[in-house]
């Protein structure tokens, strides 16, 4: 028999098509290019060579994991103590210590490399405050700031998926191990620590993957110190008019660190599989004295250090300034100055973000249907591409959007085009889960009863699954949004002088010294994005599954 | 009022055969019940009627009018669903209101049809209530009378029972049965629950494995099935060996002969099946009687269990076959205990004889 060509078949088409152009094209572009002569075109592992054997690179390289994996053992020595702690005892707060956490990771990610700068750097208030006592504090720039600011801004994701992860632990285990006679160390060695394995190996591979492709942190924080995403920025830069052969190679190279690194997590989880009955939830237990004590302190502690960098960029904005000089008392002169000179950065972030946020809300529902719903081979393989743009750094996605369409056709593709794909792709997962994951509630039945009595598929779509999965939709349209207007590692490589934005304005500024206008353009971010996540925390069922 | 014809229907997914050249005859008016186990293809010859997978070969008739290739929602059939499928973001009157919409009715006979219909349903008091507000058996009329209003050709229920308590199923049943003979309405009925297919239906469509076993009315797949799966399946059944000599069947347990002359293969091994009903529970003691239509099965008791109306007997016979015999629990069989030989005594012409295959057919 014919196969016919109902609504959802083509609408399938139209989107691998999509994937295939936004996606996987500038991908295969990136690759085809790493193996290409920049003078001859012709093929090459010459450039792998250079990239694999010249100090410049190779350093960049060592950095980069040197940073990397600290940061994740880092954000892991933070957020797994913090999981466990109030996952496990009575802690005051709960809630809060978990909004902070959740408002950490929604924060433009820029802002804690120069918030730290203002706090610890050669001018910071702490540094000065110490020096006049006499003491030195440890320097904030290169390595050592960089591991601070991801584990500080990354820990969140093993917190909150480990907390998540011992909420579910079946008690009774605890139980047994404890009735063989563990100590409660041992027990949670031996028996607690293994089964939460696969949350706190996807909290930190999240962590490892964001930290090597993190542009504005290593570009803030190094003084000569150099890791692949700045190296590719410049690579790409003075490459500009040519081939940029050198900035895809070691595009090439962040992608496979993040694959390789996805795979290793993947090859361990494979074996460890736990099935567990939910029959006996674990009881917070209520500690005593010093113990109480200690552990309050710590988990209101770190989550308040976390945020110091939010607090200390709107604490700035507000202070009275005479050029880039802070000269003492309060005063929005810092916002007048910013709406004086780059009005056109808060609009351009706005516009771009919001064009892109709508977009992915309706590209979101279309292919959540056909992910849900359609159970072929074709809709499992458009599911795996939703994790793809997870995987690609910023910087790289952006070169390949630069190579593919800029340079084939720059009057279609400028730079404002160019930013809404990259934002639209790049962000389209965050729309996709959180569509997804309402349509998962929604019984098939319902849209059936739809068509069955009547309804065209896209009457019952519209008619049905649309008015119910809104929740979902509002939020993955809000974590798009968010995720949208706090990029900068695209949006560094494609912007031009009429499509700047926020981030990009902040990167600039910070670079020029101009804290107070920084810190004005970081609270405006800071504070759309605040505003989202409590709306996000309004809609969603769950909110720490919403954001993460 | 349609009939319905599905002429060599056959759905596959990929190498597994899901349905299996089917062939099926619905006279307008009837009632007519897909039973089978679980996973025996009944919901799949469903929504291949209704239109929600394509047949990979074969086609459905309605009124003589092939619809096998038109879309699901312009087949004008309705279904009822096994979890409701109330809209839950619409009010009961609205849910009802649904299909009418979709065929541009007027506002005001869509009215007048819902008030009617939510009258037959007796969910009156319910109309503006949404789909939350009500309980599972009241969602299930939602669900049957937005069905119903639309004045399908066709109506499709599946499983529409199995997600209410028991009680509840019992009474809703009459009502369904009462409601489609008041209407009239062709009706294709999906169950696993035989007890709901037998009270029902007017033909009882048996299935398993993807194949139509047996379509028959109801007393004549219980006390006549087509073959030993549907002896088994419907209702519950004991199954002997016996053995074929001269065209007679003898049981192998005793060598009494049961039959004569019976139209049988030469060879291959055979079974006779009776029901535990007409088994009747005797004392070891009891005089074997001369009669020859009766057939006595001595037994040695491996298990008593009461379950109020009656008790069941499983015995074992002297070549290891465990059968169940259903008794009224009087004085006398209440203190049968395990290893007490007793006889079960049946009518010869109770038994049926099968070809022992799975689907081994009666001879």
């Amino acid at each position: 028999m014919q196969k016919k060509l109902d609504l959802w078949t083509i609408v399938t088409i139209v989107i691998i098509l999509l994937l295939c152009i936004l996606l996987l094209l500038p991908i295969m572009q990136i690759l085809i290019l790493g193996f290409m002569d920049a003078d001859t075109g012709a093929f090459t592992l010459a450039n792998f060579q250079k990239v694999l054997t010249k100090n410049y690179y190779v350093n960049g390289l060592k950095n980069t994991l040197f940073v990397g994996i600290l940061g994740t053992l880092g954000a892991g020595l933070i957020g797994i103590p913090l999981a466990f702690f109030t996952a496990r005892f009575k802690i005051r707060g709960k809630a809060w210590i978990q909004t902070l956490a959740i408002l950490v990771l929604v924060s433009p990610p820029f802002i804690g490399a120069y918030a730290w700068i203002m706090m610890l750097g050669s001018n910071g208030f702490i540094t000065n405050a110490f020096k006049a006592i006499g003491l030195d504090t440890p320097t904030i720039y290169n390595a050592p700031g960089i591991i601070l600011v991801f584990s500080l801004k990354f820990f969140p994701f093993i917190f909150l998926m480990t907390q998540t992860a011992l909420n579910n632990v079946n008690k009774s285990f605890e139980d047994a191990a404890e009735n063989l006679g563990c100590n409660p160390w041992q027990r949670f060695r031996k028996v607690t620590l293994p089964l939460v394995f696969p949350a706190v190996s996807t909290g930190a591979i999240i962590c490892f993957v964001l930290s090597i492709a993190d542009f504005g942190t290593p570009a803030i924080l190094g003084r000569g110190f150099r890791t692949l995403s700045t190296i590719a920025l410049g690579a790409y830069r003075s490459e500009l008019g040519g081939a940029p052969t050198m900035a895809v190679t070691v595009s090439i190279l962040m992608m496979a660190i993040s694959m390789i690194a996805l795979i290793i997590q993947r090859r361990i989880l494979a074996k460890k599989r736990y099935a567990s009955a939910l029959t006996n939830l674990p009881v917070p237990v209520k500690l005593e004295g010093w113990k109480n004590w200690g552990i309050h302190i710590f988990c209101h502690g770190l989550v308040l250090i976390a945020m110091l960098p939010s607090i200390v960029v709107i604490y700035t904005s507000i202070l009275k300034t005479k050029g880039p000089v802070f000269v003492g008392g309060f005063g929005f002169e810092s916002y007048q100055r910013i709406w004086r000179d780059a009005p056109e950065a808060i609009f351009n972030s706005f516009s771009l973000s919001i064009t892109a946020a709508l977009l992915i809300t309706i590209a979101s529902a279309f292919i959540s249907y056909v992910i849900v719903r359609r159970e072929t081979r074709v809709a499992a393989s458009i599911d795996f591409l939703m994790m793809v743009p997870y995987l690609v750094p910023g910087v790289v996605m952006a070169i390949g959007f630069v190579t593919v369409f800029r340079n084939a056709m720059p009057d279609i593709f400028t730079a404002t085009v160019l930013l809404v794909m990259v934002y639209f792709i790049r962000r389209l997962p965050y729309g996709v889960r959180a569509t997804s994951s309402s349509l998962r509630q929604i019984q098939p039945s319902l849209e059936e009863a739809a068509i069955n009595l009547g309804a065209s598929p896209l009457g019952a779509f519209r008619m049905i699954t649309i008015p119910l999965i809104i929740p979902g939709i509002i939020v993955g349209a809000l974590m798009a949004f968010i995720t949208a207007i706090n990029e900068l590692s695209s949006t560094v490589i494609i912007y031009d002088s009429s499509t700047i934005t926020m981030p990009v304005q902040v990167y600039i500024a910070v670079l020029d010294g101009e804290f107070g206008t920084a810190a004005a353009l970081s609270t405006i971010l800071l504070l759309s994005t605040g505003i989202c996540v409590f709306a996000v925390f309004r809609f969603a069922e769950d909110r720490e599954s919403a954001v993460l | 009022m349609a009939s319905v014809k599905v002429v060599g229907l056959q759905k596959l997914y990929g190498s597994v055969v899901a349905l299996s050249n089917i062939n099926i005859d619905v006279p307008s008016g009837t009632f007519f019940t897909l039973l089978g186990p679980s996973g025996c293809g009944k919901t799949t010859l469903l929504r291949a009627i209704a239109g929600f997978h394509s047949q990979s070969a074969g086609d459905i008739f309605v009124d003589g009018q092939s619809i096998g290739d038109l879309p699901a929602h312009r087949r004008d059939v309705a279904m009822v669903f096994q979890d409701y499928a109330v809209f839950p973001h619409m009010s009961v009157r609205d849910n009802i209101a649904f299909g009418l919409k979709q065929r541009k009715v007027r506002a005001a006979e869509i009215k007048t049809r819902v008030d009617d219909v939510i009258d037959v349903v007796q969910l009156g008091k319910f109309a503006d209530r949404m789909p939350h507000e009500l309980s599972g058996g009241q969602q299930q009329r939602v669900g049957l009378a937005r069905a119903i209003v639309v004045q399908p050709k066709v109506l499709l229920m599946d499983e529409p029972l199995s997600n209410l308590d028991a009680k509840l199923r019992v009474e809703l049943r009459a009502e369904l049965r009462r409601i489609q003979q008041d209407l009239g309405v062709t009706t294709i009925y999906v169950t696993h629950d035989q007890e709901e297919a037998l009270a029902m239906s007017d033909v009882v469509c048996v299935m398993e494995g993807g194949v139509i076993q047996q379509a028959k009315p109801p007393f004549e797949v219980y006390s006549r099935p087509s073959n030993r799966f549907v002896a088994s399946f419907v209702g519950s059944n004991n199954f002997m060996q016996v053995d074929l000599n001269d065209s007679k069947f003898s049981l192998r347990s005793t060598g009494e002969f049961i039959s004569s002359s019976v139209r049988a293969p030469k060879s291959g091994s055979f079974v006779g099946a009776v029901r535990p009903e007409d088994l009747d529970i005797l004392p070891s003691s009891a005089q074997t009687e001369d009669d020859k239509k009766k057939l006595d099965v001595p037994v040695v008791i491996q298990e008593v269990s009461y379950v109020g109306r009656e008790i069941e007997v499983y015995g074992q016979t002297s070549n290891g076959e465990l059968i169940k015999a259903i008794g009224r629990p009087d004085a006398e069989l209440i203190t049968l205990a395990p290893s007490d030989k007793v006889i079960f005594r049946t009518q010869k012409e109770k038994v049926l004889f099968f070809v022992d295959e799975h689907f081994g057919v009666r001879i």
